[in-house]
């Protein structure tokens, strides 16, 4: 087994017009995958497609080189999720929620849950209703995994969080890939949380696949051209993706910043992040 | 299923502090007058139960839920066993303390209380069938106004019932007189399954 | 932004310093790091390197870009890789060493050159300051 999981095919429409897909992809086992995409590009549908959530329209879903529905079960006993806003009813305190877990998962460990609880210095005795978001957020990222799941479904695991707190978790979430058997997929619209620890970046827009691809290859290949109002017919078609005009430049998206560079030794050529890509991307004309 | 069903015992302990005081009010008035109060625990359960739709709505567990590997058919199948299992043991509660303080008053009349008891968890768990689907269909804060509705209706018809009493043929009171002991059983067991059923069916093809 | 991570191995201190904001990729950089203190003798023959993942979660990067630096360092011949036991610095090749000291010298010769040229300095000179400099050294 190489893929974690993989897609095929995947569409659904919802009757307010939106509609994902179709979507093929894999995820990579051992490794973490960042989900990147506008609020309402389809990120959470993705998921909660994947998750069964809801039923897609058409195509089909492996998971662990299983088939999502005939093994249910199984596949979930293995899988951990943040979902956004999605979690136990608030008046239940952290410590019902071990209780519970207990006859949920299979393999939950009440001893790493609460390690996790103090590790994140959560109060045991607290309901959730009263706990600060950051708090929350952490709750629900330690019940994740507190059933050694191999693959971590992630969906804005990180909104919410202060500096410090968010890179003590993407330090928890590298710690996870230690095993090469454990997966992540990671969404998330605060790209700079991907931008180092990410292995592939998986980019969806109005419901579409838009890039899929190994993050150093995007940090490596793609760039930003700068040039002049005057000097835009200078740059020929086949060599950048979208450009967008500003006020006193245009920025044009390149894919092949070595060779851009040596054809074109008198423009600014700048290294991109995710999220340049991302409004490049998303706002960028072809 | 164990750990949903522990999930919602736990989501009402908060209220069982309401429950006890209301047994303890119970009791007092029972030394008074004794068998007209003993539908209200009962009810107040199943009222209580409900409220953990609200809780689920409000956080969106079903959605979390459903990653767990219990399957969709448990969440529908955990929520119909804890309401069982609740109205049951309150039901059984409160008969104990109706025979305990019977036995003080000296006036046990235990075939009464038996039957009444049982009349008690009948009713409750018929509401419970015909609230449950709707619940699942329509949300419980949609459903609030549909519960108010249906127990005005379920007055409606027994007033009716008991008005018209006289226009009922003898033939199908003497049969109920005589069998009331299976067609009352077989009424819940039949609604209670396709109440079951209904729900199940609901909340497979739901979304969340 | 700059991170800089001490890495222990075996007693002995790997150090990686990489530079976000450096316009050399993140697995080039990792690399010259390693290079350079196999080099510098600072990491010997034999000696364990961190795994691929270890590195990765240490200096916070992904494992693809720490996988990346190691493949390269595997096939340029400076370390090794043994099935199930981990990543090790590999013999040192002198060969390989010697070819990469002749390079430098080559770009030293070459600016050597140039300011020669630049300034009218006579190659004798040079030659001279060059045999006064390594007699100095061989004192």
């Amino acid at each position: 087994m190489i893929n974690a999981v993989e897609i095929k095919n995947l569409s659904k429409s919802y009757n307010n017009g939106f509609k994902l897909g179709e979507i093929s992809l894999n995820i990579p086992k051992g490794l973490i995958i960042g989900l990147i995409g506008e609020n309402g590009a389809g990120k959470t549908t993705l998921i909660k497609s994947i998750l069964n959530i809801i039923k897609i329209d058409t195509g089909n879903i492996k998971i662990f080189d299983k088939d999502y529905i005939n093994y249910e079960n199984i596949i979930k006993e293995d899988i951990g999720v943040v979902l956004d806003n999605m979690f136990f009813p608030e008046l239940l305190t952290l410590s019902d929620i071990d209780k519970i877990m207990g006859d949920i998962f299979k393999n939950w460990d009440s001893k790493l849950y609460f390690d996790f609880l103090n590790k994140f210095n959560l109060p045991i005795k607290r309901t959730i209703k009263n706990l600060s978001k950051g708090m929350r957020k952490k709750l629900e990222i330690a019940t994740a995994l507190a059933h050694h799941p191999k693959l971590l479904i992630l969906d804005e695991p990180t909104s919410g969080l202060d500096p410090i707190t968010r890179s003590e978790v993407l330090d928890i979430f590298q710690n996870f890939v230690q095993d090469e058997e454990h997966t992540i997929l990671f969404s998330t619209h605060i790209t700079s949380d991907l931008e180092h620890i990410a292995d592939y970046i998986i980019f969806i827009d109005q419901g579409k696949l838009v890039l899929n691809e190994n993050k150093d290859t995007i940090v490596d290949n793609y760039g930003i051209l700068k040039c002049d109002i005057d000097d835009f017919n200078k740059v020929s078609r086949e060599d950048y993706l979208v450009y967008k005009k500003n006020k006193y430049s245009y920025d044009f998206l390149i894919n092949n910043k070595s060779k851009i560079k040596k054809k074109y030794r008198d423009f600014v050529i700048d290294n991109i992040s995710l999220e340049e890509l991302m409004i490049l991307m998303i706002k960028g004309d072809k | 299923m164990l750990g949903l069903i522990k999930k919602d015992f736990l989501l009402i302990k908060g209220n069982l502090k309401l429950v006890s005081i209301i047994f303890i009010v119970l009791i007092f008035i029972s030394f008074e007058e004794s068998s007209n109060f003993i539908f209200i625990p009962a009810f107040i359960s199943i009222i209580l139960f409900f409220s953990t739709f609200s809780y689920d709505e409000y956080n969106k567990w079903d959605a979390y839920a459903i990653t767990f590997p219990n399957g969709k058919e448990n969440i529908v199948k955990s929520k119909y066993l804890s309401t069982l299992l609740l109205v049951l043991f309150t039901v059984l509660i409160t008969m104990i303390i109706w025979i305990i303080i019977s036995i003080i008053n000296n006036n046990l009349d235990i075939e009464y209380i038996l039957l009444t008891s049982f009349g008690c968890f009948a009713s409750v768990i018929f509401l419970q069938s015909i609230m449950y689907p709707l619940i699942f269909k329509f949300g419980i804060e949609k459903s609030r106004i549909v519960i108010f509705v249906g127990i005005f209706i379920l007055i409606a018809i027994i007033g009716l019932i008991s008005r018209n009493i006289g226009s009922i043929p003898i033939e199908v009171v003497s049969l109920f007189n005589n069998y009331w002991m299976i067609i009352v059983p077989l009424i819940i067991i039949i609604t209670f399954s396709v109440s079951y059923y209904l729900s199940k069916k609901i909340y497979m093809k739901k979304e969340f | 932004m700059l991170y800089t991570v001490i890495y222990c191995v075996y007693g002995d201190v790997m150090k990686i310093i990489i530079s976000n904001s450096s316009s050399i990729p993140i697995y080039e950089q990792i690399k010259n790091n390693i290079v350079s203190q196999i080099m510098n003798n600072e990491l010997l023959e034999d000696e364990a390197l961190p795994s691929i993942r270890n590195l990765a979660q240490d200096i916070k990067i992904s494992i693809m870009t720490v996988k990346k630096a190691y493949d390269e360092l595997e096939k340029e011949g400076y370390i090794i890789s043994r099935q199930g036991k981990g990543t090790f610095v590999a013999p040192k090749n002198n060969e390989l060493a010697k070819e990469q000291a002749q390079k430098e010298i080559e770009e030293y010769v070459f600016k050597i050159i140039n300011l020669s040229k630049k300034f009218n300095i006579d190659q004798r000179d040079i030659f001279n300051l060059f045999d006064i400099l390594r007699g100095e050294e061989n004192d």
